[in-house]
Order: structure tokens, then sequence, then C-alpha cells
């Protein structure tokens, strides 16, 4: 039976690699001899100059920083308020009863609608990304603070407390350590779609920022560059995904 | 016996999972030769994993065995033979999505019997079960013994001449199953039907069976035959004679001897 | 007094739109932030502004049709995918990956394969919207229990009936889960787009109110489509809920 699962993966590989070559091929095909307009699709060697190009003249790092930056910001202050609200709330069954279905009411709104009153609030700039990057990103964390400390297995709590645990005691040794494995999972989403919702804003009205620079390239008609870019953004994006769930399976299983 | 009164004819079966040589090669199941008779009952019982749930399968024709052949009426088995075999499952093997009525619908439909006949056939069955007040209840809504009485009767409406047992009480409590045996007894004795029924309770396979075979330990085969000699139906009353008590406890002897024998298998196994 | 936590909720609720209507009237210049009080009276004035409604029936139009396509796709992919062992080990990885990629870099291109109209915007919403379909219904086909599927073989089921018998019913709850979750991606993404760039669907008129330090009618229209919003997810929820009901055991 291995043997046979070994050659199925192998060959589940092969298929993988022979889609993305094929791709890159039809691509290339397309690009070179079917005469597709270079305006919609460039070529994927020029595409690949100049993505070599922005990684070795740098020129990425102001875009970069201006992200990265409004995403930093943007998650401390939704894992901080989040993590806060989701706390009080969690602390009786009465307060979840009544906040939990606001918090998930909220949520099932797409808040990249309020865009454009951010905008008009907090300018072109960071400021607003920041916000609605905070906004969007504070809903998964406190809903998930709320379902980490507010579900603690009652069991689990009259034990401790019939040890003679302290109040102290009780959360860092009882509550924290059920919470946490869910509370990271909200912190894993709220990243995702506060990056997510950062990008598409900077996208979409904004002045800096490696949204902005995709869509500048784009008015432009620099096909070959902007390629790259979203190459670039797709890459980083993938990076600091990969960064948080490897955070996210190390805060589980320390 | 002769070869129109066998209905199922085991000749040297023998089964293994994965090849020789593999860390997850298993022999389930050597040599291995039976015959059994038309309208008899036959309860397969031995340690876990002694291969009596995979002989069943290959009976059925859900499995192909390694070595050896089944006949089932006369024909060789090579797959599943929805006109002559049913099944009765350990696990609760009803569609969580269709009522009780609609699961035995849905078996004839599989098996292909006519749309006329089906309505027919399942209000008969479930009679027979006694489930009729249940015929629209989904299975989440029924408890454990209903659900196996629902099971027992999505396979009586195929009219099948043999039913293939896995195990079919074995998650009820002791009480459930103990009604149970009986109403199946009770039903036997209307039936022609030829069963073979797994099991690991000896009280169930002494109160059911005509005769009892007795598996040894991984790899299994049969070990001793016991047969059981008491009219179907059986009464409440059977389960404390002192035949019911001399056959248990020489099942038990048996048993308890293999069951050894597995243990410290497995006590090898744990050490490399 | 607040014996029942909907009253705490409410309370909240009323707060909140209190302390914003204070900001509103005394603190904030009235060119961005208007009183909650003044959106909610000239929300008809939002109806009335001449092309409104019938941007909000183009915005409709536009998540309906890509809501369709989303289910129809991801349904089609999903099971060619899902119901091949091989097949799902060689491309589900891909459709995860793709899953996770922040498709709305890529934005600037839908607009400029499909041109600033609706179909952009259908375009872009179906690239939000069919991932999660296609990942619940390969899920949904996965984890039949196999006694099901063994006990349909033992009573002579054809591979088509299994399919349409066993398969397909189990399939039910998760795929409406996808459906769900392929609304809510499908509402991402033709709002983002509609932003982004529209000459007739509401991203239109958000840009003019936001260019013409216009916040009342701005709160409206957002209002108007975050109920619409609420409504469609609720709707799914709803489906959700209901096909998912034998799933008990």
């Amino acid at each position: 039976m291995r043997p046979a699962g070994n050659e199925g993966r192998l060959a589940s590989r092969a298929v993988q690699a022979a889609f993305v070559v094929a791709l890159v091929v039809l691509w290339y095909l397309g690009a070179t001899r079917w005469g597709v307009n270079p305006l919609l699709l460039p070529n994927p060697v020029a595409v690949l100059g100049d993505f070599w190009a922005i990684l070795i003249s740098g020129e990425f790092i102001d875009d970069l920083r201006v992200t990265l930056g409004e995403l930093a910001a943007a998650f401390a202050i939704a894992a901080s308020l989040g993590t806060v609200a989701g706390y009080l709330v969690s602390r009786s069954q009465y307060r979840i009863r009544a906040f939990e279905p606001l918090f998930a009411a909220v949520y099932a709104i797409p808040i990249i609608l309020f865009l454009p009153l951010y905008v008009l609030l907090f300018g072109l700039g960071p400021a607003s990304k920041i916000a609605l990057g905070a906004t969007i990103g504070f809903f998964p964390i406190a809903l998930s603070t709320v379902a980490g400390f507010g579900y603690v297995d009652k069991v689990l709590l009259t034990a401790a407390r019939s040890m003679g645990a302290s109040d102290y005691q009780l959360f860092r040794y009882a509550l924290l350590p059920a919470a946490l494995p869910i509370m990271l999972t909200g912190m894993r989403m709220g990243f995702t779609i506060a990056l997510l919702s950062i990008i598409g804003s900077e996208t979409i009205a904004s002045l800096a920022g490696l949204g902005h620079r995709i869509v500048q390239l784009a008015e432009g008609m620099e096909m070959a560059r902007m390629f790259a870019y979203i190459i670039f953004v797709v890459a980083i994006a993938a990076i600091l995904n990969a960064l948080v769930s490897a955070l996210e399976a190390r805060g589980k299983h320390p | 016996m002769t070869p129109s009164s066998v209905a199922i004819r085991i000749s040297g079966v023998a089964h293994q999972f994965g090849e020789p040589g593999d860390a997850r090669h298993v022999r389930a199941l050597r040599d291995t030769s039976l015959d059994i008779a038309r309208g008899e009952l036959i309860c397969l019982i031995g340690p876990s994993g002694c291969g009596k749930s995979t002989l069943l399968n290959i009976v059925g024709g859900l499995m192909s065995p390694t070595d050896g052949t089944v006949d089932v009426l006369g024909k060789r088995v090579t797959g599943p033979m929805p006109r002559e075999v049913a099944f009765v499952f350990q696990e609760n093997a009803l569609f969580p999505w269709n009522t009780v009525m609609e699961n035995i619908d849905l078996g004839m439909v599989f098996q292909g019997v006519a749309r006329a006949e089906r309505a027919a056939r399942a209000r008969r069955s479930l009679a027979a079960v006694g489930l009729e007040e249940f015929a629209q209840h989904y299975p989440a809504q029924l408890s454990g013994g209903m659900r196996q009485r629902a099971a027992l009767a999505r396979a009586l409406s195929l009219e099948t001449g043999i039913l293939l047992m896995d195990e079919p009480f074995g998650a009820l409590d002791e009480q459930t199953r103990m009604i149970l045996g009986e109403e199946l007894s009770v039903l036997l004795s209307r039936t022609d039907k030829t069963i073979v029924f797994v099991t690991h309770s000896l009280g169930e396979a002494t109160f059911l069976a005509d005769r009892v075979a007795v598996f040894s330990a991984r790899p299994g085969a049969i070990k001793t035959i016991i047969a059981v000699d008491e009219p179907h139906p059986r009464q409440p009353e059977f389960v404390t004679s002192a035949k019911f008590t001399e056959i248990r406890n020489q099942l038990y002897g048996l048993l308890h001897e293999e069951i050894r024998k597995t243990m410290a298998h497995t006590g090898a196994e744990a050490t490399p | 007094m607040l014996a029942r936590p909907w009253v705490a909720r409410v309370a909240v609720i009323v707060v909140l739109l209190c302390c914003w209507e204070i900001a509103a009237r005394f603190l904030v210049d009235p060119m961005f932030l208007s009183p909650p009080s003044r959106i909610l009276l000239s929300l008809p004035e939002v109806f009335e502004t001449r092309g409104v409604p019938a941007a909000l029936r183009v915005t409709f139009s536009e998540l309906a049709v890509a809501f369709v396509l989303s289910v129809v796709i991801g349904l089609a992919i999903g099971l060619a995918v899902g119901l091949q062992p091989f097949a799902r080990k060689s491309f589900m990885p891909i459709i995860l990956l793709l899953y996770g990629t922040p498709q709305v870099t890529i934005l600037p291109l839908f607009i400029l394969y499909f041109g600033i109209g609706p179909a952009s915007k259908i375009a872009f919403g179906v690239s939000h919207g069919f991932f999660p379909v296609v990942v619940t219904v390969v899920a949904g086909v996965q984890n039949v229990k196999p006694i099901l599927l063994t006990s349909a073989r033992s009573m002579g089921a054809s591979r088509w009936q299994v399919l349409r018998y066993v398969i397909f019913p189990h399939m039910i709850p998760s795929f409406f889960t996808g459906m769900r979750l392929g609304m809510t991606g499908v509402l991402l993404g033709v709002l983002l787009a509609e932003l982004y760039v529209s000459t007739a669907g509401i991203g239109y008129f958000t840009t003019l109110f936001t260019q013409n330090f216009d916040p009342t009618r701005l709160f409206g229209l957002i209002s108007v489509l975050a109920a619409m919003a609420i409504v469609l997810n609720e709707i799914v929820r709803r489906a959700e809920v209901h096909f998912g009901r034998w799933h008990t055991d």
C-alpha cells in the first residue's frame, strides 16, 4: 500500500507542476505567438525582467513601508481593542447574549462599504487605511476572544477553584490556556482580512502604498511592470500569511 | 449436506490486507472453509480482529479474498449480489437525510424493485419490526435500538434469501439487545432466511444460533463449530435453561483461550 | 430593567447613536460627518437623487449574477475535483493556494480585461465567490461516512445512484455553507470593484457624494447597501440552517 501512496503523491506533484508549467507556456505563447494585445498580456520574460529590476533597485521599499506601516498600526489597534472588548463581553453569560449577536451582525456586513466614509473622515492618506483595517480586523478578534473566554469548560474552573486557585492563577492557568488557541485563530483571520482591506483601499483611493502603485502602473499602461508588482505583492502577502500561520501554530503548541 | 441444501459454500478463503513486508501488512484470515445450510442461522464469534467481519464482507461480495472462493446459492461470488444477499451493519448505516420509509424505499430502488411493489413491501417489513408508527421519522429522531430495527426492516424489504448481520446489536445496551434478539428469533421462525450473524456476545450467539462457529485468534480460522439444538422461535426461558448455560460455558472456555492468545500476540507486537 | 439581553444591546446602540449625533452636531465639521437623525430623514432624498435607484438596480443585478455564476462554477469545479481522489490530491493544493492570495491586487486587471461596466464587477465578484463553494463542495463529497457507501453498494446501487442518493444529499449542508461564504465573497468582490471604478453602479455615487462632501447622502446610500448585504446574507444563512437540519447525528 505504501509504495502506491508514494507513487500517487509523486503523480499529484507532477500534475501540479505540469499545470503551472502549462499556464506559463500558454501565457508565453499567447503573448509572443498568438498576438494577444500586449496591453492585456505582457510577455512573461519582460515581467520577470521587471520583477528582478524591482527587487534589485529596491524601489519597492517606500511603498512596502507605507503598506506594512498601515498594516502594523491597524492590526495593533484591532488586536488590542478586539481583545479588550471581547474579554469584557466574555465575563458574563448576560453580556455574551447581549453583545455577541451584535458583533456577529456587524461582521456580516462587508465593511469595505464604509471606505468612502473613512476617506471622507480621515483623508486619502494612511489614516483612512489604518482606520478601515482596524475596523475590519476588530470583529473576528473580538468574536474569537468572546468564544475563547466565554465558553471555557466549567468543570475546569471548578476544579481549579477547588484546589484553591486565586483569581490570577485561575486566569493564568485555566482561562488563558483554554482561550488562547481560539483567540490566535481570530488574530490570524483579523490579520489576513486587515491586509486584504488595506491593499484594497490603497487600490481604490490612496496616495501611496503597494496597492496604489499597481493602480498607477495600470493607469500608465506599464503592463509588464504592473504584473511584476502584482507578483511581488502576492508574494509579500503569502509570506506574511505563512508567517502569521506559523506564529499561530507555535502559540497553540508551544 | 446435499449441494442443493447449501446456501453458502466457503472454500479455502484467506485474506490479508497490504502486501507482505509492508509495515501495515495484516493476515486477517487463513484457510477457512464452511458450508452453511439453507434456512440456517450461524453465528461467528471470536476475539476482536480474528477476521469474522472480513469473512462476512467476503461472503457478501464487498471484498475479494486473497485466496479461496465463495459460492452463494451455487453461484461464484465476484461482487455484491443485492438480489440474493442483504446486509445489516453494526454502525448506523441509515441515510440520515431520509426518513425511515425513504430509507427502506431507497434500498429497493438500488436493488431494482418496481415502484408499484415497493410501498407494499416497505409496509410489510416495517410491520415485521414493529416500526409502522415511525415511518416518517428521521434516523436522528430514533433511539439506537429503533435505528437498528429500521436497518433490519430495510434489509428484510429486499426479500433476499440470505441476511448477513455484522454485530447488528453491538452498539446497543444489554436490555435492548435482549429484546431485539428475541424478536429476531421470532422473525426467523416465520421465514426461511439463511443468516450469518457476527457477534462477540456469547449469550447472543447461544440464544440465536443453530450453529456457532468459534474463530481462533488472528490470523483467524474456524476453530470449532458448536450446534445449538433448540427450535425457533426461542423463548426467554431458554436463557435460564441448563442447556443454554452449558453451551455458553463451552463457548466461553473456547473463546477465553483465544482471547489470551490475542493479548499475548498484541503484547509481543508492542515490543519489537 | 436590563433583564433581557436585547435591552442592553439596544441601549448600547442608542448610546452610540447619541454620541454620534452629539459629535456630528457640535464637534465635527458638517462637511465630513452628518448626524444620524439627519441621515435618516434624508433617506428619501437619496432615492430621489437622479440615477440612484438605477444604480442600486445595477449593483443588485451584478450581485445576483455573480452569485449564481459563483455557485454554478464552484459546484462544477468542486464536483470535478472532489469526486476523484487523484484530481483532489492534485488540484486542491492549487485551489487553496489561489484562494489564499489577496485577489484585490489584480483588481486593475479585471477592469482592464472586462471593462469598466458591470462585467468586471461580476467577474471580480465571481473570483471571490466561487472559491468557498469549491472548497466546501469538495469537503462535502469527501467526508461521506464509508459505511453509507458500503451499504449502498451492498444493496446494488449503481455509481450514478450512489452519487444521486448518497453523495449529493450528504453534500447539501456543506454546499449551503459554501453558498453563504460565497455570498460574503461576492459582496466583497462586487463592492470592491464598484468602489474602484464605476459608471452606472453605486460606486459612481459613493465617489460623487464623497467628492461633493455630502456625508448625509453618502451615509444614507451606504446604509441602504449595508441593509441589502445583511438581507442577502440572512437569506442564505436561513437556507443553510434549513437544509442542514438532518445533520444532527
